[in-house]
């Protein structure tokens, strides 16, 4: 009975062996996706898993680097620091990955150590935590701007709106208490009254209890910086709970899906909804979104144009450098980014560096250049719910925080 | 997939959990208590370890205490706190039994959660302590990973002997007569109360320890990583290896952990199949617990092998 058992066991495990992907041939260099496909990020790891397969799809199409074509290893963290270390080891210990993109804020902040360790480059396309704003810049970028821009522009739409009095919702989490501190300060410099900076642990069946306070100073608006899961509920019981005025959120919130989680009728002419965005308006980002309506038949979502920038600056870095490491990453990035000929896609920049030439990679999201910690600084737009879909209404172009 | 990584990830976790199991399977299987806030006592450790070890509080830090201390300091004191955490816990509920310390037990996990996601200054809240150190241990050009599954095994073995020394002295056989009828023990003069106070604090220790070396691992500490699950994840892992026996625990642990890896150590080259992937795991799980539990299968090794100790 045991040696059946057992015999079965290792069939099971034969099984999902047998399912093992290839070993990395010597032209080929490993580029691993680290995002949240479970949990409730999980809809913005599929875009920026998505948007990675699309540039890497290009870079290869282009005839790859002289390292070989990019190949990915895609792992789900669920968000989960540990689960993200685990998963980044195995990455760079097991698959040989030189470089590791579209980690979340708390997965990306557990491994600037490890990025510096063991010389592998970490690039995030939307963790805009500010602790980034410390530990950034070697080995550590990222392709959006901090969590502080996000504050300002939500600050700056409040203000606009000319509201007098406005309550804070924000999830105990780092990702949402940074940005709503920016905004709470803009708020408080401006004179509008703050009537609750109400933190609430995630993961509740009901925010009843938050929300008693909030609701009954009557706000004209409610600033919201939560998850999808708890968002959700928070909508649907202030507006069971009497609530009127209108709706701010974060980023979090930014996707489509919350229109049939939510329901429209509760959102529609009176919610808005803030994050970093692309500059629509630039040729690059044009030419980003024609691209991807040609691949996919959709537009691109947002940290779309930001994750597929990630790929172009990493295949960029590895052409340059001619080194097929994190360290020859690292050492180019920077100036790939900036100075020297414009180029905006990866053909390009190959052709340019064969020439000899220094180049400057202007990207889908932006022009792209680091400061010191490894960060950009971004642009932002505001959008509507109308008729059960965001819709642009206002853009804050990187220069409106100057 | 890359096995000599997948046997070094194996080992550091499976012997760093089995530390947790083994002092779980005293403190119930021969002290006849149901601890489920097991996770308390590791996050204590972790915690501790890297209070001790952080630097002071710089910039945009919201923590209170860096004491910029040695690692060993660290190390020690983890398992200090963890003792101490468990007094503090222990006096108060371990006149409680079966089902009614289980529930208080998880409720004072809970709390320190709790506590340690809203109280900014211990250790940053939700953000938690990043970047904690590790120690500058380099032997030649053995990479970390080795040495600290190295330090996981080490660990292990030094637990399960204490473990065996306790259990095999009079006082290990004072033990068992009161998990057996503590009526009886008390009536041949055994301190019933001290007694359990006594295995649940001693118990504690190791787990402080491994909370430490979690954290040197992991250089990370935020509230998110000590969450229930980690105490379902020892318990489930002790009922697959089978109670009662110090084997079947190190078992139970080994084989969760490396169904564990070996489900994510394999490489997924779209997304699509990572996103299947992650579904499939816990479908998968289920079966495999099912067909283990059915069969018992780690349970007749260890019995096999070894009396119960």
């Amino acid at each position: 009975m045991l040696k059946r058992s057992i015999h079965r066991i290792s069939l099971v495990a034969a099984t999902i062996i047998s399912g093992a992907a290839t070993v990395t041939h010597a032209d080929e260099v490993t580029v691993g996706v680290l995002v949240p496909l479970t949990g409730e990020l999980g809809e913005f790891g599929e875009i920026v898993a998505n948007a990675v397969e699309l540039g890497v799809a290009q870079v290869n199409a282009a005839g790859g680097t002289s390292c070989g074509m990019l190949r990915t290893v895609v792992a789900d963290t669920g968000g989960n620091p540990e689960l993200g270390i685990r998963e980044a080891t195995k990455m760079i210990e097991a698959e040989g990955a030189v470089a590791l993109l579209g980690p979340t804020s708390g997965v990306m902040v557990a491994l600037v150590d490890m990025a510096k360790r063991t010389e592998t480059v970490v690039i995030s396309p939307y963790a805009g935590t500010i602790t980034l704003n410390e530990l950034g810049g070697d080995f550590v970028y990222r392709t959006v701007s901090s969590d502080l821009g996000d504050g300002a522009a939500s600050g700056l739409w409040l203000t606009e709106r000319g509201y007098r009095t406005v309550a804070f919702l924000v999830q105990n989490e780092e990702s949402t208490i940074s940005p709503a501190q920016v905004a709470r300060t803009k708020l408080e410099n401006a004179g509008i009254e703050l009537t609750d900076y109400v933190i609430y642990n995630p993961g509740q069946p009901s925010y009843q209890a938050e929300l008693i306070s909030v609701l009954a100073n009557e706000p004209d608006a409610i600033y919201l910086a939560g998850g999808q899961e708890s968002g959700v509920t928070v909508i649907k019981e202030a507006t069971a709970g009497g609530f009127e005025g209108e709706w701010l959120f974060t980023a979090d919130l930014a996707v489509p899906e919350i229109f049939d989680a939510a329901g429209a009728e509760l959102l529609n002419g009176r919610a808005y909804v803030e994050f970093a965005d692309a500059d629509n308006s630039l040729p690059e980002y044009k030419a980003f979104e024609s691209l991807h309506m040609d691949a996919t038949g959709g537009e691109p979502g947002p940290f779309s144009a930001n994750s597929f920038d990630m790929v172009n600056l990493v295949a960029l870095s590895l052409e340059s450098s001619g080194e097929c490491s994190g360290t020859g990453i690292n050492q180019t990035i920077r100036d790939v980014a900036d100075g020297g000929e414009a180029v905006s896609s990866f053909a390009e920049g190959k052709a340019a560096l064969a020439e000899g030439k220094d180049i400057n990679y202007e990207g889908a999201s932006g022009p792209l250049s680091f400061d010191e910690s490894g960060t950009v600084s971004g642009s932002y737009s505001i959008q509507a719910a109308q008729e059960g879909q965001w819709v642009n209404v206002r853009f804050y172009p990187a220069s409106a925080f100057e | 997939m890359n096995f000599e990584a997948l046997l070094v990830a194996v080992l550091t976790f499976g012997c760093l959990f089995s530390v947790l199991t083994l002092s779980l399977n005293l403190q119930y299987a021969r002290g006849g208590m149901i601890n489920f806030g097991t996770v308390a006592y590791f996050a204590v450790g972790a915690y501790a370890y890297a209070i001790v070890t952080q630097e002071p509080p710089s910039g945009l830090d919201q923590y209170l205490i860096g004491l910029n201390g040695p690692w060993w300091l660290g190390f020690l004191v983890a398992g200090a706190g963890a003792a101490g955490f468990a007094i503090l816990t222990g006096w108060p509920t371990l006149r409680l039994r079966g089902e009614y310390l289980a529930l208080t037990t998880f409720a004072f996990a809970e709390v320190l959660h709790s506590f340690l996601l809203n109280e900014r200054g211990i250790g940053n809240g939700s953000v938690g302590l990043a970047n904690v150190e590790r120690p500058g241990i380099s032997w030649a050009d053995v990479p970390d990973s080795y040495v600290f599954a190295a330090a996981a095994l080490l660990l292990m073995l030094a637990t399960i002997i204490v473990y065996r020394r306790i259990l095999a002295s009079p006082y290990g056989r004072a033990m068992d007569a009161v998990r057996d009828d503590e009526m009886a023990a008390e009536a041949v003069g055994k301190d019933v109360a001290r007694m359990r106070f006594e295995v649940f604090v001693i118990s504690a220790v190791p787990i402080g320890f491994a909370g430490a070396l979690y954290a040197m691992i992991t250089t990370l500490v935020s509230p998110d990583l000590f969450t229930a699950e980690v105490t379902f994840f020892v318990w489930i892992a002790l009922v697959l290896g089978g109670e009662r026996t110090m084997l079947g625990a190190v078992l139970g642990t080994i084989v969760l952990v490396t169904f564990q890896e070996v489900v994510r150590g394999i490489p997924f080259e779209t997304v699509r199949s990572a996103q299947i992937a992650a579904s499939v795991e816990h479908m998968l799980t289920g079966a495999i617990f099912v067909i283990i539990l059915r069969w018992q299968i780690f349970e007749r090794i260890s019995i096999a092998r070894s009396q119960p100790a």
